[in-house]
């Protein structure tokens, strides 16, 4: 009988398959090159222009880095106070929930009114984009503290700021991570969708522009770009929860059953 | 060791616990409901005095007033002679019944986590929450995070924790309901060591009547809900407790008994 491959092996199997196939289909004609233009072409184009792809992608990462810092800093600040306060729980949370659904795309034409078609409109918009899953999972995250640590914490003896940076910080890390994970990653569409939208810089313009030309492999060299990013902050942000989470990461890792270390077996002695 | 934890009690004779027509009513959906009704006890230092009674009598209740955790709305409780109305670490240890160990803090940190709250001197901690670690039989187990304790470890850490500010008082909130049969045997075994060598006043809330037996001095036994005292049942087996007593004809008679009053409050 044949050995299972690892699931990490099959992923990467995959992903050579759809880059060859992304390579032949329109070498053979099947799929019109305007429509997908082969890989060799766009990383062609890539490597030819990178000096416009750069700048525009600085712009972009501009943008992304303000707007990253306003979802998070606002996100986290607002889903402390309705997360922690049942007041503003009562009065903003359901209201927040709802807005968490509408299109927030239908305001960045009146964002642009208000704040021009530079950075300064993206920023906005993307921050506000960003902002709701930053502030409804931090509000979760506080919300859901098992409250017997709180009062084991106040047994011994803890004062309520005591509480909140020894308990309540501590306790609400991974879900306010994964948050951010999912606003940051929110953010960067923000950025992208209305440089679409609007604008006269950024990678999301170069998509657009070098779609009204027909240029394919320009528009595909900046997809690519925006893929690439995406794919690095979501990496970053891994990483970030991996180190900050290790009481975490290792009950994770024990459940998979890779944790085979001989140092479990001295606790079979103590019960 | 642990030589510096069996401190000479300054008056051994007073009472560590005095708990005095204690009543509490709750604000209910259809009015006020009472939860507990003229409860007086005195638990004199040293001894060690289990609670039992039906589910939802208000042991816990009772148990978190002692504690200063609650507030009762009549009468009175003292801890070593005075009155108790916000936690106090350094007279009263608790454990609770799910061990709630910091699942961010190794052992060792959960240990020491009282200490670091008053800003306690680092090597001081240390010392104390590693004598503590090797008072709870768990040497070596301090660089381990919750996850990686089974649930008896978790519960030694946990007492650890209640022991660390050597607080004259320990109150433990069914603290094995959750481990399996042996391990809550063990346990037991374990925490009678613990007290023998430290010589603490303990209060321990249960439901398993064999448990109540094994460990204490003394077993007051609570009726449903309003929650009163029916019964004290002093437990004449000598100390330390072997598992063989529980063998015995006295043990039956007491566990018997106590299974009677709590069978008519059902």
């Amino acid at each position: 009988m044949m050995r299972r491959p690892a699931p990490s092996t099959v992923r990467w199997v995959i992903l050579a398959a759809l880059l060859v196939f992304w390579e032949l289909f329109p070498r053979t004609g099947i799929i019109p090159e305007l429509f997908l233009p082969p890989l060799s072409k766009t990383i062609a184009v890539l490597v030819k222009d990178w000096r416009e792809y750069a700048s525009e992608l600085s712009v972009t990462l501009y943008e992304v880095a303000f707007a990253m810092l306003i979802a998070c800093g606002a996100g986290i600040l607002a889903g402390a106070l309705t997360g922690g306060i049942a007041l503003l729980r009562n009065l903003l949370l359901p209201v927040f929930s709802s807005l968490y659904a509408v299109p927030i795309v239908i305001l960045y034409p009146i964002f642009t009114a208000w704040f021009g078609i530079g950075s300064q409109s993206k920023i906005i918009f993307a921050g506000v984009y960003g902002f709701f899953p930053v502030m409804l999972t931090t509000a979760a995250g506080i919300r859901t503290i098992d409250a017997q640590l709180l009062l084991a914490a106040r047994s011994m003896g803890a004062s309520l700021p005591q509480q909140i940076t020894r308990v309540i910080i501590p306790a609400s890390i991974p879900t306010v991570l994964s948050g951010l994970r999912l606003g940051g990653a929110l953010t960067i569409i923000g950025v992208v969708v209305s440089e679409m939208l609007t604008s006269a810089a950024g990678i999301g313009y170069l998509v657009t522009r070098y779609r009204t030309i027909l240029d394919s492999p320009h528009v595909f060299g900046a997809i690519v770009m925006i893929l690439l990013l995406s794919i690095a902050f979501d990496t970053l942000a891994r990483a970030i929860e991996r180190r900050t989470m290790v009481w975490q990461t290792a009950g994770r890792r024990q459940k998979e059953g890779e944790r085979v270390d001989v140092a479990v077996k001295p606790a079979t002695a103590v019960v | 060791m642990t030589a510096n934890l069996s401190v000479v009690r300054d008056a051994p004779a007073r009472a560590a616990i005095e708990v005095a027509d204690l009543s509490h009513t709750y604000a209910g959906r259809e009015g006020p409901v009472p939860a507990l009704t003229d409860i007086s006890m005195t638990v004199g230092a040293g001894r060690f005095v289990v609670i039992v009674g039906p589910s939802g009598c208000g042991k816990t209740s009772l148990l978190m007033m002692m504690a200063g955790l609650r507030h009762q709305t009549a009468g009175t409780i003292h801890i070593q002679g005075a009155p108790i109305d916000a936690p106090d670490p350094h007279r009263v240890g608790v454990v609770f019944q799910e061990a709630s160990l910091f699942p961010w803090l190794s052992a060792l940190d959960n240990i020491e986590f009282p200490l670091a709250l008053r800003h306690a001197p680092r090597e001081e901690r240390r010392a104390r929450a590693n004598d503590m670690l090797n008072l709870v039989g768990l040497q070596g187990f301090g660089a381990r995070y919750p996850h990686e304790l089974s649930g008896g470890m978790k519960q030694r850490v946990s007492i650890a924790r209640g022991l660390v500010q050597d607080p004259p008082v320990l109150l433990m909130d069914e603290p094995f309901a959750a481990l399996d049969e042996q391990t809550r045997m063990t346990m037991g075994h374990e925490l009678l060591r613990i007290w023998s060598q430290t010589a603490k006043t303990v209060v321990f809330v249960t439901h398993s009547l064999t448990e109540a037996v094994y460990l204490a001095d003394e077993v007051l036994v609570m009726s449903a809900r309003p929650g009163r005292i029916i019964d004290r049942i002093a437990v004449p087996l000598p100390r330390p407790r072997t598992y063989e007593m529980m063998a015995t004809d006295v043990f039956g008679r007491l566990r018997e008994r106590i299974w009677q009053q709590i069978r008519k409050e059902g």
